[in-house]
């Protein structure tokens, strides 16, 4: 079985802490994967070896098979694999429409010097990149919005410009981390019937969340981790009353007991 | 809506097209010592305009930008008054030299964040005006450095006269603001804003930060090395003191006080700094005393600068 | 072996007095991310001070160690209190600015500075005077060292070894380095950032106002643009150290004086300076965090 994104006994060390260990998991394309597990677990990090942002210590990042371990998230970016922030990160100084076209950027073919000049096609181009990123920002209902600047949005509203971003690349992964925080439950409710739009669109979908509203109801495969390691998998029924997975979250009984 | 094609991005150009085509009758109604300053104020336009595209947009703290600018003057200098190249055919030597040294320097410092990049910058400038001094090979005339440069000519015509150099240093002024224009509009300048106001961001979007940012410093380079040309034609002689740390400096400084990022605003900061001392020569050792002062003034009460770059399509 | 001796005890003088200037640089950097530009020329401003209490009163007779610890003393007062206008003015409404305003206000700064020293004391090189200080000589291993080399080692290391106790063994100095690891969390904690700061501007001025004028007294000349030439060389010694560090700052201060040093003695001169530089854009390259500094840590 080999997955659209593999990842085979991924782990990562800060100094003496070992934040992921031995992770085995893979995303089948066209689903809709989450990966969960209290705070602190490893989630991010994860997300973080994946896009290339840290160069995992140890195993391995296959994407269609192949070995992309440790590339720089610009290349890993140009294999189609887009993602999001916990902690929002948009250009502060632009507007909803210039941080959304930035997600063209490797759309755009002109070449520097062409650029400059600001030949013919190069400007048929911007205007061809522009529609595109109208019509995603439509899509999502931005468009509204389209010239305010983004960071004076709400949080709500600045996650779906930052989910825009990755969609108007039309990739074929977009990751996306905890997506709900910050939204209120109309916004939660809506995100769902966002990310089913997304998948029917063809795209993959590998999720961190910790609003079970989300998770329970959207995804295809649940992965658990907790302290860096896999504790279970599988579809929502199974890790629910997975016995591991309810002490991951709740705590065992008597410690539950001593903090009361 | 895209920048581009806003209505106030359209006026906002008109005029600006319209100031420089005016700009042409400077010589028709100024003395000729006038016509001079406006011919430096086109060269260090230029120069800052270079600086902006590294320092502005690209958000590199670059304080040896009088390097580039140096060996454009000093190749032109070199080629002209040696080989006897004519002015004009020095150009391509003297862009591609500067540019190539612009890459060459930038590819190692590329990953020195901030303040250690200027710091590395400014090691440069000191190395470089030293070499110059030093006369390495006999070709750069040491400290006097290298006089007796030709005027250029087009088609056989030689451009002796204050005017006519003007009248070119004007036209490729032109030529610059219309490049910086559209820099703003095109992927590498934005790919720089994206790496500007988030470089982590902006990779996971793709973005070559290693490639984008020797670019700019290629093209910043480039566009100083030019204007190294036209300054060594204007002065007809390049010594080292005119491409010390100080000038680099005040490029750094009109950048940051005018505006980064903002054309307007280089050329405000760029007047400032060049065209307004001229006015006060009666008072030059007070020069740098205000400046000083100046500088302070304006970073505290405006720190986005004088004319601080407008944000695209807000 | 002569040559060598002596290259030691050069050296070692400028080298304390690198440390000293260094330090100003360091600490305002440890606190505040900031290279301060102006801080070379304060030290300038301090020897120009400096030199004309010495011209003042040299004429009145009084013993020669008493007219300099009275000109040490108001040059101290003097850059101190400079220093803190400095940051009143110049630094403090641009704490939450780009990074950027606040360089260009320090070179503004520096600009001000050194064309004040033009303006009051005028272009061209003063002379200090002779004969303030014991003409001792000592000839060690085929080497001369003068008292004046001695009083500036002696001086130096007293001085770096009384910050070094303030910094890492008063809890005023635990605050400083508090302050120098994270503001905020400083701030939540009760300690009050201004004061810090403005304890930096003064301390490192003062130290810096020793440095300068030792650099009058061991070289016996002042000129106003000397705050760049000194000011860089010790700025290159706080890199070279790990700015923002302290003991970096002494070690790199005294590395620096002896590479100068030998540079001189088996160097051609004319190229001294641009091996000095290329030594620190080697250090950048490799080590940018100097040679005590810690590896900045990249947060995603
Ligand atoms: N750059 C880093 N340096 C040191 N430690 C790190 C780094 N990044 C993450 N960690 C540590 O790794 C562990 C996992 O962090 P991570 O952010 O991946 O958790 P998470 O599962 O995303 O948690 P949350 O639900 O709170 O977002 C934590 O202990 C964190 O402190
Ligand atoms: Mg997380």
């Amino acid at each position: 079985m080999s997955g659209l994104l593999e990842l085979r006994g991924l782990g990562i060390s800060f100094g003496g802490l070992r934040a992921v260990d031995d992770l085995n998991m893979s995303v089948e394309e066209g689903q809709i994967v989450a990966l969960i597990g209290p705070n602190g677990a490893g989630k991010t990090t994860v997300f973080n070896m994946i896009t290339g942002v840290y160069k995992p210590t140890d195993g391995q990042v296959l994407w269609q098979g192949r070995d992309i371990t440790g590339a720089s998230p610009h290349r890993v970016a140009a294999l189609g694999i887009r993602r999001t922030f916990q902690k929002i990160r948009l250009f502060p100084q632009m507007s909803v429409f210039e941080n959304v076209r930035a997600g063209c950027h490797l759309q755009a073919r002109q070449h520097w010097w062409q650029g400059l000049v600001g030949t013919r096609a190069q400007r048929r181009e911007e205007a061809a990149l522009a529609e595109r990123t109208h019509a995603v920002l439509r899509r999502l209902g931005l468009h509204k919005v389209a010239d305010e600047r983004a960071v004076s949005l709400s949080y709500g509203v600045q996650r779906r410009v930052e989910l825009a971003r990755t969609l108007v690349a039309e990739p074929k992964l977009v990751i996306l981390d905890e997506p709900a925080a910050g939204q209120n439950e109309a916004e939660s409710a809506e995100l769902n019937d966002t990310i089913f739009a997304i998948r029917d669109s063809g795209v993959t979908v590998l999720l961190v969340e910790h609003d079970m509203n989300v998770v329970m109801n959207v995804t295809d495969h649940i992965v658990v981790i907790n302290f860096g390691r896999k504790i279970a998998e599988g579809s929502a029924e199974a890790v629910r009353t997975d016995p591991a997975v309810v002490e991951a979250y709740l705590g065992r009984d008597d410690e539950a007991e001593d903090a009361a | 809506m895209d920048a581009a094609k806003k209505p106030v991005t359209r006026r906002n150009e008109a005029i600006g097209i319209a100031l420089w085509a005016a700009g042409f009758a400077i010589p028709a109604f100024a003395s000729s010592s006038w016509v001079a300053i406006a011919a430096m104020f086109a060269i260090f336009a230029i120069t800052a305009l270079s600086e902006d595209v590294i320092l502005g947009r690209g958000g590199m703290f670059d304080m040896g930008h009088a390097v580039y600018f140096g060996i454009g003057a000093y190749t032109t200098a070199i080629l002209n008054t040696e080989l006897g190249v004519p002015i004009f055919l020095t150009v391509p030597a003297a862009v591609l030299l500067a540019a190539g040294t612009g890459t060459l320097l930038a590819a190692p410092l590329i990953r020195l964040r901030g303040d250690y990049l200027l710091v590395a910058t400014i090691g440069f400038n000191a190395i470089f005006v030293l070499a110059m001094q030093n006369n390495p090979g006999g070709i750069t005339g040491g400290s006097d450095g290298i006089t007796g440069i030709e005027a250029p000519s087009l088609f056989g015509i030689p451009l002796f006269s204050q005017s006519a150099m003007f009248w070119l240093d004007w036209v490729v002024l032109g030529l610059v603001l219309f490049l910086m224009r559209n820099l703003d509009r095109c992927e590498f300048g934005r790919a720089l804003r994206y790496l500007k106001q988030d470089e982590l961001a902006a990779t996971t979007l793709g973005v070559d930060a290693r490639a984008v940012k020797t670019l700019a410093f290629a093209v910043g380079a480039g566009l100083a090395g030019l204007a190294g040309t036209l300054f060594a034609v204007q002065l007809s002689t390049v010594s080292p003191s005119s491409f010390v740390f100080t000038e680099s400096v005040t490029l750094f400084a009109i950048v940051i006080v005018g505006g980064p990022g903002s054309i307007p605003g280089v050329l405000l900061g760029t007047a400032l700094m060049f065209v307004v001392p001229e006015i006060f020569r009666d008072f030059a050792q007070y020069r740098y005393f205000v400046f000083g002062i100046a500088m302070i003034a304006v970073m505290v009460l405006r720190p986005q600068g004088l004319w601080p770059r407008r944000r695209n399509g807000l | 072996m002569g040559t060598f001796v002596q290259q030691v005890f050069n050296g070692l003088t400028v080298g304390g007095i690198y440390a000293l200037i260094a330090l100003g640089y360091t600490m305002v950097y440890g606190v505040m991310r900031l290279i301060n530009f102006a801080h070379g020329d304060l030290c300038i401003l301090g020897a120009f001070v400096g030199l004309t209490l010495l011209t003042g009163t040299a004429a009145s007779g009084q013993p020669g160690a008493l007219v300099l610890l009275l000109a040490f003393a108001v040059a101290i007062v003097v850059i101190a209190a400079a220093g803190v206008v400095l940051e009143l003015v110049a630094y403090r409404p641009l704490r939450k600015a780009d990074r950027l305003s606040a360089v260009v206000s320090a070179l503004g700064a520096s600009l001000l500075i050194e064309n004040s020293i033009m303006l009051i004391w005028g272009p061209n090189v003063h002379v200090f005077p002779a004969g303030l200080l014991p003409d001792v000589i000592w000839h060690v291993a085929g080497a001369t060292i003068t008292f004046v080399q001695v009083m500036i080692i002696f001086a130096s290391v007293a001085l770096m070894a009384a910050l070094y106790y303030f910094v890492h063994h008063t809890l005023f100095g635990t605050a400083i380095r508090a302050v120098a690891i994270d503001q905020d969390a400083a701030r939540l904690m009760g300690i009050n950032v201004n004061r810090i700061i403005m304890t930096v501007f003064i301390v490192g001025p003062a130290l810096g106002a020793i440095g300068g004028l030792f650099i009058g007294v061991y070289y016996r000349q002042a000129y106003f643009t000397m705050g760049w030439t000194y000011g860089l060389y010790a700025f290159i010694a706080a890199i070279l150290g790990g700015i923002g560090n302290i003991p970096g700052a002494m070690i790199g201060g005294v590395l620096l004086g002896l590479f100068n040093a030998f540079a001189a003695g088996y160097l051609s001169s004319s190229w001294q300076d641009a091996i000095t530089f290329g030594l620190l854009i080697a250090i950048l390259l490799v080590r940018p965090t100097g040679l005590l500094g810690e590896p900045v840590a990249e947060n995603a």
